[in-house]
């Protein structure tokens, strides 16, 4: 049995990039956060098609993404189910967090900011991060 | 199964038609009553109304019930049924002759009884009413092959308009036609060769026309 | 039984002022098709041939394994055909013809029915003619989704719908692909719908198709890429590029065939590529008819 789909999964039309990438990284989110925990049954590729309303081949597309990448297992006539890797959803958050850094980087790049500077932002974001999160606990 | 398809289509046709067929029907019997009526109408009062009646509910059919059809674009939901196109043609002249039967029977069987019964027109007329009641027969014929047939309302319209036409066209030809009328005045019913001959000859113009009917629309390579 | 729910091959038709040529589509079982392309472009004729009510003047057709137009009747047993130009008897009511259905196919979910009614908000007692061109719509569609087809075949399904309707028809016609051995074959101008729901696309115009393969590789192959082009530096015409808009220093490449070294071939000959950006199904339909037609041009001037 999988878990019901609920309404925080969708496919947006406006979002520019293709609806096999937003399944793929909606999918993974719910990994990463612990919704779907490993070894964890998931929908099967119709199923999913029916209930997001898109396309059977873009569910394939992405099923086959994410099992490319270890994050998902399809076996025939079983139905597809998380990967049984432990720590993956952690992995997967490192992923992202890998992503965001990169991106950092290369927007320091063209704004011409050294390594240091770029390490000093980050720590003041941390900062602003813990800050917020002390005034949370206080209220 | 496939005789069940033709028989729903038929079924639903008499369904939407249920007012024309009422309709007819009073008709019918309203003409026959205005000729009842008066104790001795002039007979072309009589044949007037009688033949009005019979060409009003015969013409009227196929336009309704092909003409609108298409107009109404409702073809397009039909041939989405299981059906072929010749099987469409089958159930419209089945429920179409079906419907005008019931007032063409009645009233040339109330138009022989009364001349029968009344003698104010001499019996051997008989034949001679049984021969003008084919005009709307094969009239109606005409216009549902044309309808059938025909792509657009403007056929089955006028085809409408060259029956009318030839109904009044036709009779002063039929009666110069040698030895129809001889036995007309006379007190019995004289089913002579000429007269039998005249009623085969309507019969297989509207046989005629019926198989030109599913032929044309057998070659058809539109349907739609 | 073959495995393909459509089966077509260069189908040719000809009118007066119009022609399809050779036009050829697939649809393997448990897919769904979207057929796209301009008013006129054929869409219409080519789904009129799929259920012999036109015939062909050449070509295969074979549908659900069957010969058409000569077995039409019997493929029309499984088919489910809804046209925008298809009207309802409008002195009945929807129970009426819910009725007519049935007496004829023996095979109808009367609790889908009813389900169907509720979501599309329709009422079964009313008649045809009081309902609104939405309603009317989405009744033609109750009486094809109900009987529960192995195929699908939709001309204009969601055209003049408001946002809530065509939302609740998608939402039926992905639930019919829950079992995968049922196809649908669409054609619409939403070209949004398309992009979403559709498993391949076949792209018409002027009677022939311009593409018609898997949506995921179609979107692929389509890309917009905007150059830079620096002083003294000729823009170079690159395999997989259909057109190309320079005003100045700018300028936009749409490449129908991108490959992942299509920006470095620029790059290569001085060309700055500032980005690669994924085109919408729309954009495509856009791109796409209007080279055509420069082609046709340009074939024509010669």
């Amino acid at each position: 049995m999988y878990t019901e789909m609920d309404e925080a999964f969708t496919i947006s039309q406006s979002d520019k990039r293709a609806m096999y990438l937003q399944i793929m990284e909606q999918i993974k989110q719910r990994i990463a956060v612990g919704d779907w925990t490993e070894g964890q049954a998931i929908p099967s590729i119709r199923q999913l098609a029916v209930d997001l309303q898109v396309s059977v081949i873009t569910v394939k597309r992405a099923y086959l993404e994410l099992e490319r990448e270890g994050v998902i297992v399809t076996q025939q006539g079983k139905g597809s189910h998380v990967a049984s890797k432990p720590g993956l959803g952690a992995q997967l958050r490192e992923q992202e967090l890998e992503q965001h850094l990169q991106q950092a980087a290369r927007i320091a790049a063209l704004l011409g900011l050294r390594p240091e500077e770029l390490e000093e932002r980050l720590r003041d974001a941390g900062d602003r991060l813990n800050g917020t999160e002390a005034e949370k606990e206080t209220v | 199964m496939r005789g069940s398809v033709i028989w729903q289509l038929v079924l639903k046709d008499w369904r939407l038609y249920r007012g024309l067929i009422v309709f007819s029907i009073i008709g019918g019997a309203l003409a026959l009553a205005i000729v009842q009526w008066r104790k001795e109408p002039p007979l072309i009062i009589g044949a007037i109304c009688f033949f009005s009646a019979l060409i009003l509910v015969g013409h009227m059919l196929p336009i309704a019930g092909i003409v609108n059809e298409r107009k109404k674009q409702n073809l397009a939901f039909l041939m989405s049924l299981p059906l072929s196109s010749i099987q469409y043609t089958t159930a419209k002249v089945i429920s179409i002759f079906g419907t005008f039967l019931i007032p063409w029977l009645t009233l040339l069987a109330a138009a022989v009884l009364l001349v029968e019964s009344r003698g104010f027109i001499p019996r051997g007329y008989i034949p001679i009413v049984v021969i003008l009641a084919f005009f709307p027969f094969i009239g109606t014929c005409l216009i549902t092959g044309v309808a059938l047939v025909g792509e657009t309302e403007g056929w089955g319209l006028g085809a409408n308009v060259f029956c009318n036409i030839v109904y009044s066209l036709t009779w002063p030809f039929l009666i110069q036609i040698p030895g129809l009328m001889t036995n007309a005045n006379g007190p019995t019913v004289v089913w002579s060769a000429v007269v039998l001959k005249v009623l085969g000859a309507e019969l297989g113009l509207s046989v005629l026309i019926l198989a030109l009917t599913f032929y044309f629309q057998s070659r058809k390579r539109d349907f739609v | 039984m073959s495995d393909y729910a459509i089966e077509t091959s260069r189908i040719c038709k000809e009118y007066p002022f119009f022609s399809l040529e050779n036009v050829s589509l697939n649809v393997p079982e448990g897919q769904i098709m979207g057929l796209i392309g301009p008013n006129g472009a054929g869409k219409s004729t080519t789904i009129r041939i799929l259920l012999g009510l036109v015939h062909q003047d050449s070509g295969d057709v074979r549908v659900l394994g069957r010969r058409m137009p000569a077995e039409q009747v019997a493929a029309k047993w499984d088919i489910g055909f809804a046209s925008e130009d298809m009207r309802l008897y409008e002195g009945m009511t929807l129970d009426w013809h819910i009725g007519f259905i049935r007496s004829i196919y023996p095979a109808w979910d009367a609790k889908y029915a009813q389900l169907l009614l509720k979501r599309f908000g329709l009422k079964a007692e009313q008649k045809i003619k009081g309902f609104s061109h939405g309603q009317r719509v989405k009744a033609t569609l109750l009486l094809v989704l109900a009987r529960r087809p192995k195929l699908l075949i939709l001309d204009e399904p969601t055209t003049g719908l408001d946002p809530v309707a065509r939302h609740e028809i998608l939402r039926e016609l992905t639930g019919v692909m829950a079992d995968e051995g049922r196809s649908i074959l669409f054609s619409s101008h939403h070209t949004q719908d398309v992009e979403q729901i559709s498993d391949r696309i076949t792209f018409i115009d002027r009677g022939r198709v311009i593409d018609s393969m898997d949506k995921e590789i179609y979107l692929d192959r389509w890309r917009r890429l905007r150059l830079e082009v620096p002083a003294g530096v000729e823009l170079p015409a690159l395999p997989g590029i259909i057109g190309v808009r320079q005003e100045g220093r700018v300028a936009v490449a749409t490449a129908n065939a991108f490959v992942p070294d299509l920006p470095s071939a620029y790059e290569n000959t001085g060309v700055r590529v500032q980005r690669v950006e994924s085109m919408t199904l729309e954009e495509i339909f856009v791109a796409n008819v209007e080279h055509s037609r420069e082609r046709e041009e340009a074939c024509e001037a010669l």
